[in-house]
């Protein structure tokens, strides 16, 4: 922006015939006068421009290019990986939930550890996709379809969870409040119920935000494409979008209602996981910050892995125009925010259950942090707290290695959140008599990490046959797209100030 | 992104505040000399709950406004600019509160009963929290709230009134190197005094969601003392420059924080009903017997389902008149929140006393003569504002 239009006056709000103000030094004012610029939001170089066919071309190319062979090497690696849950899950029906490490005081560990963490992954989509589109923040179109198919992709990961840890499989409909022989109906007041629902509706409303958002980009790709087939699946699901007047009116229509929709959702979920533990009188588990808290922490888990995914995804695609080093600034100061929201979280209860001074609450607590399991709590804090503070220093959020690494860690650290609140609050109960330890089997291992393979292996899919970023909606963003716009030097562009041409004529 | 300069608005001043301001000086002298008339005929205990009431409840106004203040700054937000000035004389009246906190030191026993010896002689659960709940340690963490916020609030409306004169964007970038840390300094000095002087009032209760519960409302209320503000200012024919695209971005976010505050509040309250602790739930149970149950049942009405429904349609965001009448029934309902929050602690039912009221108008006063102050003593906008452009052509 700043080289294109050298004939306009970058600071119109500044006397700068005046001489300089008391109180501010000539360093101070040349780091002021960068600073205060924002940057483009398409184009990572200063005065990079792209144009709406640039966008169709790179975005669709990722799909109309024949696979390359990375891909298939990537896909065998996951889907192998995936075939250890399958594995896992076989297993465990075949045999009964003993092939788990749970045992009496633990009765809960690694199942549900991993199905919160999973639904946690989920939310960072669906923040950037309906909340940031509601305060009208416009970075989020070039990350929101990436994080919007991996929150479908986390919660696909976190329901084999609930649905298998029954042991007996064919029993899993009695969730559902259907009426059955036996006259056994889910208890209507248990959190758990709550869970099903709750995970049921954010799934569909995710999927259908999802799919309301591809329509007009599934459209461009069914008037690109050159297979037969591909031209019938993209169309039949392009539901004969024509990008008409009418037709843009009730998709913003549609998208607006979902992102509202989608809003409460997201704050139900995992207010909704949180009261699984909330509601109960187990000390440790018991704490009323619970559900923003658990909010929070899901929202800095989802946008550490919504970066994981990215930044390499960004790299090997060429996308750098599209998600610059602003967004993965921007997206780093959120994982910033939330996760000093977990910290301070994480630092009240610790206060309150000292504060409170009941002498169980006091020994959870006290036992959280120095009992057998001290090394998980201080990997919890350190990872989670202390790791993303690095992101304080600005040349650290566009270091990749830093963030890759800082990122990774905040990954590890939200699953030993959930490990922590569950199992060192009930491996040592009331009865000193019956403490114990959890010690997870290889299957509770292999089946967890097969759910990063079927994570991958959906992001792959998903990469190579739909269009990863929101086309229409990037282009919705650009300079061209201003009625107002006029290029600098005023020669030819075909910004005509509608979206309706994500029709690329190519 | 136009090609010829846009044209920079005229700075305004707001004329005859300083004849308003003498009136409610005034109004808040004499409420405050018939509190204190009445006051020898009440109990003390009367006095120092009444007083709490209306101290907390414009504290945590000026609270948000600080809260907003430094998130405009840490964000870089532009549609807020034309606003903001408004927020900075609001919390310009922070150095009213801290002289206004002094009463509350003298009324202590009758508040914080956990700074006497007698009680903590007496008090096996108290002398286990007695390293928080002392007077050394309570007295250096108000000191910390009011300082920190207090340097905060002048630094940033100093700058912010320097940059009028030349829009130096230099102060720009200082705002927002102060405000970053200014957000965990508001979150904290917010929680604090909701645990040290709201919850502690009862020093054996205790929920983690507490100083959540007071930032949500804080947060709320501010952000309807400034849209009525605004609208107040636009009425007497300034600040022409926020339209209802200002007025619907502060709309959505006051439908918002008061989506936030049922959120957080009902949290706190199932979980408590639902576990059943007797040591928790006795919080409750005195703030649902009698009256009392029924200003909890006006909250969850009037606090939340009705507002919410109110400013679900965008026309009513739009128009500064029907954002400022729901802006003004939420305030009155933070009223009757804090009241429900403070006065159980004394009353077994609800009795309204004179003082509740005097108090109230006397503080209120108060507070609202510095602001008014502020609000004559420089332009209505921040007319040099590096984003002033951006946010005069603000569409949402």
């Amino acid at each position: 922006m700043a080289k294109s239009s050298n004939k306009v006056d970058l600071y119109p709000y500044w006397d700068q015939s005046a001489p300089r103000p008391a109180g501010i030094t000539e360093a101070q004012e040349k780091v002021a006068k960068a600073a205060i610029l924002r940057p483009q939001l398409i184009g990572n170089a200063p005065g990079v421009k792209r144009s709406y066919n640039w966008i169709t071309e790179r975005v669709c190319g990722i799909i109309e290019a024949p696979t390359p062979l990375w891909w298939f090497i990537a896909l065998a690696i996951t889907a192998t990986t995936t075939l250890l849950t399958i594995g896992g899950v076989l297993y465990l029906i075949a045999t009964g939930v003993g092939v788990w490490g749970l045992n009496h005081p633990v009765g809960w560990a690694w199942d549900i550890t991993n199905f919160v963490f999973w639904i946690g992954i989920g939310h960072a989509g669906t923040l950037i996709s309906a909340i940031l589109f509601l305060t009208r923040q416009k970075w989020r179109t070039s990350v929101n379809r990436s994080a919007e198919a991996m929150t479908l992709f986390a919660v696909c990961c976190a329901g084999i969870f609930p649905a298998v840890h029954v042991g007996r499989i064919w029993m899993v409909w009695f969730l559902a409040p259907l009426p059955n022989a036996n006259g056994i109906w889910p208890n209507f007041r248990s959190p758990l119920l709550w869970d099903v629902f709750a995970v049921s509706t954010y799934f569909t409303v995710s999927v259908l935000f999802w799919y309301v958002g591809l329509i007009p980009d599934l459209a461009t790709l069914r008037d690109r494409v050159k297979s037969r087939w591909a031209k019938w699946l993209y169309g039949t699901f392009a539901l004969g979008w024509t990008g008409s007047n009418k037709h843009w009116s009730n998709y913003e229509m549609a998208y607006m209602i979902l992102a509202g929709i989608s809003t409460p959702l997201v704050l139900s979920v995992h207010s909704v996981v949180s009261f699984d533990f909330a509601t109960s009188v187990v000390p440790g588990w018991h704490t009323t910050i619970f559900p923003p808290y658990f909010v929070a922490g899901a929202i800095f888990g989802g946008f550490a892995m919504v970066l994981t995914i990215l930044m390499p995804a960004r790299l090997i695609y060429g996308l750098e125009d599209l998600v610059t080093d602003r967004h993965i600034d921007l997206m780093c100061k959120i994982i910033l925010l939330t996760g000093s929201i977990v910290g301070y979280a994480y630092l009240i209860e610790l206060f309150i259950a000292w504060y409170g001074a009941n002498p169980n609450e006091r020994f959870a607590f006290w036992n959280r942090v120095t009992g057998p399991y001290w090394w998980a709590f201080w990997c919890m804090m350190s990872f989670n707290v202390i790791a993303p503070q690095l992101f304080w220093v600005d040349s650290w959020r566009r270091n990749w290695i830093v963030i890759y690494i800082v990122i990774n860690i905040v990954n590890a650290g939200m699953w030993f959140e959930r490990f922590v609140i569950i199992v060192t609050s009930v491996h040592r109960d009331y009865l000193p008599g019956a403490w114990g330890m959890f010690h997870p089997t290889v299957t509770d291992i292999l089946t967890f990490v097969g759910t990063f393979g079927l994570f991958l292996t959906l992001f792959l899919l998903f990469v190579r046959f739909l269009p990863m970023i929101a086309i229409a909606e990037v282009k919705a963003i650009a300079p061209e797209s201003d009625p107002h716009y006029h290029p600098p030097g005023g020669h030819d562009h075909h910004g005509d100030a509608t979206k309706t041409s994500t029709h690329a004529k190519a | 992104m136009s090609h010829s300069t846009p044209t920079l608005p005229k700075p305004e001043y707001v004329a005859g505040t300083g004849f308003l301001r003498m009136v409610l000086l005034g109004i808040g002298a004499i409420a405050m000399l018939i509190s204190i008339i009445a006051a020898f005929f009440m109990t003390g205990k009367q006095v120092a709950h009444s007083y709490l009431f209306a101290y907390f409840y414009f504290f945590t106004i000026v609270g948000g406004a600080f809260f907003w203040t430094v998130l405009h700054h840490a964000v870089d937000a532009d549609w807020s600019v034309v606003v903001r000035r408004q927020l900075e004389n609001i919390i310009s009246s922070w150095i009213v509160l801290v002289i206004l906190f002094v009463p509350l030191v003298f009324l202590y026993p009758y508040l914080w009963k956990w700074l006497l010896p007698e009680t903590l002689a007496a008090d096996p659960m108290l002398q286990a929290k007695q390293p928080y709940l002392s007077w050394w340690f309570a007295g250096l963490r108000t000191i910390l709230i009011f300082g920190l916020v207090g340097l905060y609030a002048y630094l940033l409306r100093k700058h912010s009134v320097d940059q009028d004169k030349t829009g130096h964007p230099a102060y720009t970038i200082k705002m927002r190197y102060l405000s970053i840390p200014g957000i965990p300094i508001i979150a904290l000095a917010i929680t604090f005094a909701a645990f040290d002087w709201v919850m502690a009032m009862d020093y054996h209760w205790y929920s983690t969601m507490f100083g959540v519960c007071i930032f949500a409302g804080a947060v709320q209320q501010s952000l309807g003392t400034l849209i009525i503000t605004c609208f107040i200012l636009k009425q007497l024919g300034y600040l022409k420059e926020v339209n209802s695209e200002h007025f619907h971005i502060m709309g959505k976010f006051l439908l918002a924080f008061t989506i936030f505050w049922a959120y957080v509040h009902f949290s706190q309250y199932m979980l408590i009903w639902y576990a059943n602790i007797p040591e928790e739930t006795n919080w409750f149970v005195k703030r649902n017997e009698g009256m009392w149950t029924y200003l909890a049942i006006l909250l969850t009405a009037g606090h939340f389902i009705l507002p919410f429904i109110f400013l679900l349609p965008q026309w009513v965001k739009k128009n500064p008149l029907t954002l400022s009448l729901i802006a003004g029934w939420l305030l009155c309902m933070h009223a009757v929140d804090h009241y429900w929050l403070i006065l159980p602690n004394y009353h077994k039912d609800l009795s309204p006393n004179i003082l509740d009221f005097t108090f109230f108008i006397g503080i209120g006063s108060l507070v609202f003569s510095q602001i008014i102050h502020s609000i004559g003593s420089s332009p209505t906008i921040p007319v040099r504002d590096p984003r002033i452009f951006e946010s005069l052509k603000i569409k949402n």
